[in-house]
């Protein structure tokens, strides 16, 4: 009987090992590709393809991106894209978890009339991704002054309901008698969301941080419409400028994928936990 | 050192329940008041408006003669011991019992003496730099209380404050509970849906149905005089025996029981007999024949449960009677038991309205 179940443990472990390893290499694939790729000379990836193992020009197409000039009057290089793209995402994470977690206090523990209309408006926005209302924001972008402006490409990505709905979900699992007794120990709404709230949301405050971090970083279509100047190229926008089947063109998607890559390594405690919560 | 006075508070929810129907109190200082009663009968929700977390739609309360119905809960000078803890999870025990005060501008010296000195009473003095989750159930308690004691309240709140804990721990925190409160002689209410904790801790007790009083008085005092048949069969344990009669003019009736000794007693109305188990005894000549079903040996004494036979039933049930007997007595399972009673002793009620006739 133990024989059994033990044989069908294993049978069961061997067959989730596969599915996972065949996962690893479904996901991996691409980045070894590149990886590899960047150590290669341009023209044998121009003559014979992505390179799945490396080579010996890694110095030098590392070398040269770094001096490399694009754009239209050679106005921007990669350190000027990454300057871009770190400030861009960066802002995009840090405001998006700052306002979805301040939403989603507002909604939880204040009583106000139409709270749960107002939740579901900011659940329908989930529906309607920046790509569907392009023209309308588009418009009103313009409109501020906020073309080729950074800030014009962070504002219209902030209204997040992925971010509000998960906050909302772990607020609601806060027994009531918390802000009870808080309120019992003198602390108001605002001492209530500094010296409780907020501490107890930091590592799911984290795993928004990366989450939005990464829509930032990834941004293609919004920056392109917004911005003529291409001095506000970001590194995503750039690899384009660069060409994907160049050596050093390779070197700038590694270095365009290390950042997020290092942000999620720092967090991945926080986030995981979070996520497994 | 302070008085609470309740008067004719109401509460009423927007859907038009009502949870509280009219209550009057006055509670003396340094008493311990306990609100008992089932589930539902508005005794917490009276509870949290004396603590200011529930609106008061009608009435007034008052602390001190300071009408507080308006006051914030933290300008009210009361502390509340959740039933749950409500401990803040990410805080230190030192960082829960320091909160309150650090929140109202007490400098760190005094906030740390005050610490240590309840932590010293509660002995949780080793347990300072813990978190909550380090802590077992009692010790947490322990923590709510303590925080609670440091803000030094006028009036202490409890909210159920055993029910998560275990028997044993229950017992031991309701005598600490009770001599914490004496030394510090500071007005308690508490709130408890178990009529032990409720009749071993109050000075006075108020039983609450369907959001009214009921009945207060000491515990004592609504044991042997309960004013309804509510307050009787809440209070005391075993329950009391409760047998549905009709009177005849001269004997209490119930189906085949006749029992003497009953006078001046409603002829036309539906009547309830109430005889607590612990006044029934063996009696060759008792009017109560019982056949015995279940033996509950509890150590110095045993509850012998059993159907009277003969007795009106209510439904298809046997009305069934518990007897209080010493720790020997242990009749055989089916066999049938004579019980007396003195009729002095026994309780009648009016069955429709719950009034007790004598």
């Amino acid at each position: 009987m133990a024989m059994d179940v033990a044989g069908y443990s294993r049978t069961r472990g061997l067959l989730a090992h596969a599915v996972l390893c065949a996962g690893l290499v479904f996901m991996l694939g691409p980045i070894v590709v590149i990886i590899a790729s960047s150590t290669h000379l341009t023209s044998t990836l121009q003559q014979q393809g992505l390179q799945w193992l490396p080579s010996n020009q890694a110095i030098q197409n590392y070398g040269r991106i770094f001096s490399y000039e694009a754009g239209f009057t050679d106005q921007i290089t990669p350190l000027g894209m990454l300057k871009n793209s770190l400030i861009i995402a960066t802002s995009v994470a840090a405001l998006t978890t700052i306002l979805s977690l301040l939403t989603a206090y507002a909604i939880v523990f204040f009583r106000m009339p139409g709270k749960h209309v107002v939740f579901w408006f900011v659940l329908v926005t989930l529906l309607f991704p920046l790509e569907s209302r392009f023209v309308n924001t588009f418009s009103v972008t313009a409109s501020l002054g906020l073309i080729n402006t950074h800030v014009g490409m962070v504002l219209p990505v902030l209204a997040a309901a992925l971010g509000t709905l998960f906050f909302r979900q772990y607020f609601l699992t806060l027994p009531k008698e918390l802000i009870e007794a808080a309120s019992l120990d003198g602390a108001g709404p605002f001492r209530f969301l500094k010296d409780i709230v907020i501490p107890l949301s930091f590592s799911r405050a984290g795993a928004i941080f990366v989450i939005a971090f990464m829509i930032g970083w990834n941004q293609y279509l919004w920056p392109l419409m917004i911005s003529t100047d291409d001095s506000l190229y970001t590194l995503v926008r750039g690899i384009r400028l660069v060409g994907q089947e160049s050596g050093p063109g390779m070197a700038l998607i590694v270095i365009t994928i290390l950042p997020p890559f290092l942000l999620l390594l720092v967090f991945q405690r926080w986030f995981f936990r979070s996520l497994a919560d | 050192m302070s008085k609470v006075q309740l008067t004719n508070v109401r509460k009423t929810y927007p859907n038009g329940a009502e949870a509280v129907r009219g209550v009057d109190m006055e509670i003396d200082s340094g008493e311990f008041i306990v609100f008992v009663g089932p589930s539902g009968c508005g005794k917490s929700t009276l509870l949290r408006m004396v603590a200011g977390l529930e609106s008061i739609t009608e009435g007034q309360i008052q602390i001190d003669d300071r009408m507080i119905n308006d006051v914030s809960p933290a300008d009210r000078d009361v502390a509340m011991v959740f039933q749950n803890y409500a401990l803040y999870p990410h805080m230190t025990v030192r960082g829960n019992m320091s909160y309150g005060l650090k929140n109202r501008g007490m400098p760190k010296e005094e906030i740390n003496q005050k610490v240590t000195e309840a932590a010293k009473m509660l002995r949780i003095a080793d347990f300072l730099d813990r978190q909550p989750n380090q802590l077992s159930g009692g010790q947490r308690q322990r923590v709510a209380m303590g925080r609670a004691i440091v803000r030094e309240p006028k009036v202490f709140l409890f909210d159920e404050p055993l029910s998560n804990l275990d028997a044993k721990l229950r017992v031991q925190m309701r005598i600490e509970i009770k001599r914490l409160q004496r030394r510090m002689n500071v007005t308690s209410i508490y709130v408890t849906h178990d009529q032990t904790e409720a009749m071993t801790l109050a000075d006075r007790l108020a039983v609450i149905n369907d959001g009214k009083i009921e009945q207060m008085g000491t515990p004592i005092d609504l044991y042997n005089n309960p004013a309804t048949l509510f307050v009787a069969s809440f209070i005391g344990s075993p329950q009391v025996n409760l047998l549905p009669a009709t009177f005849d003019g001269q004997h209490l009736v119930s189906g085949d029981v006749k029992l003497p000794g009953f006078t001046d007693l409603p002829t036309s109305t539906d009547l309830v007999l109430g005889i607590r188990p612990d006044e029934l005894h063996l009696d060759d000549n008792g009017q109560f024949p019982m056949r015995v079903d279940i033996v509950e040996q509890h150590g110095s004494d045993n509850l012998i449960y059993g159907g009277i036979l003969g007795a009106i039933n209510e439904g298809d049930e046997e009305t069934e009677f518990c007897f209080k007997a010493g720790q020997d007595m242990l009749p055989e399972l089916e066999s049938t038991l004579k019980l007396g009673f003195n009729a002095e002793r026994a309780m009648v009620f009016n069955k429709e309205s719950g009034e007790r006739l004598r």
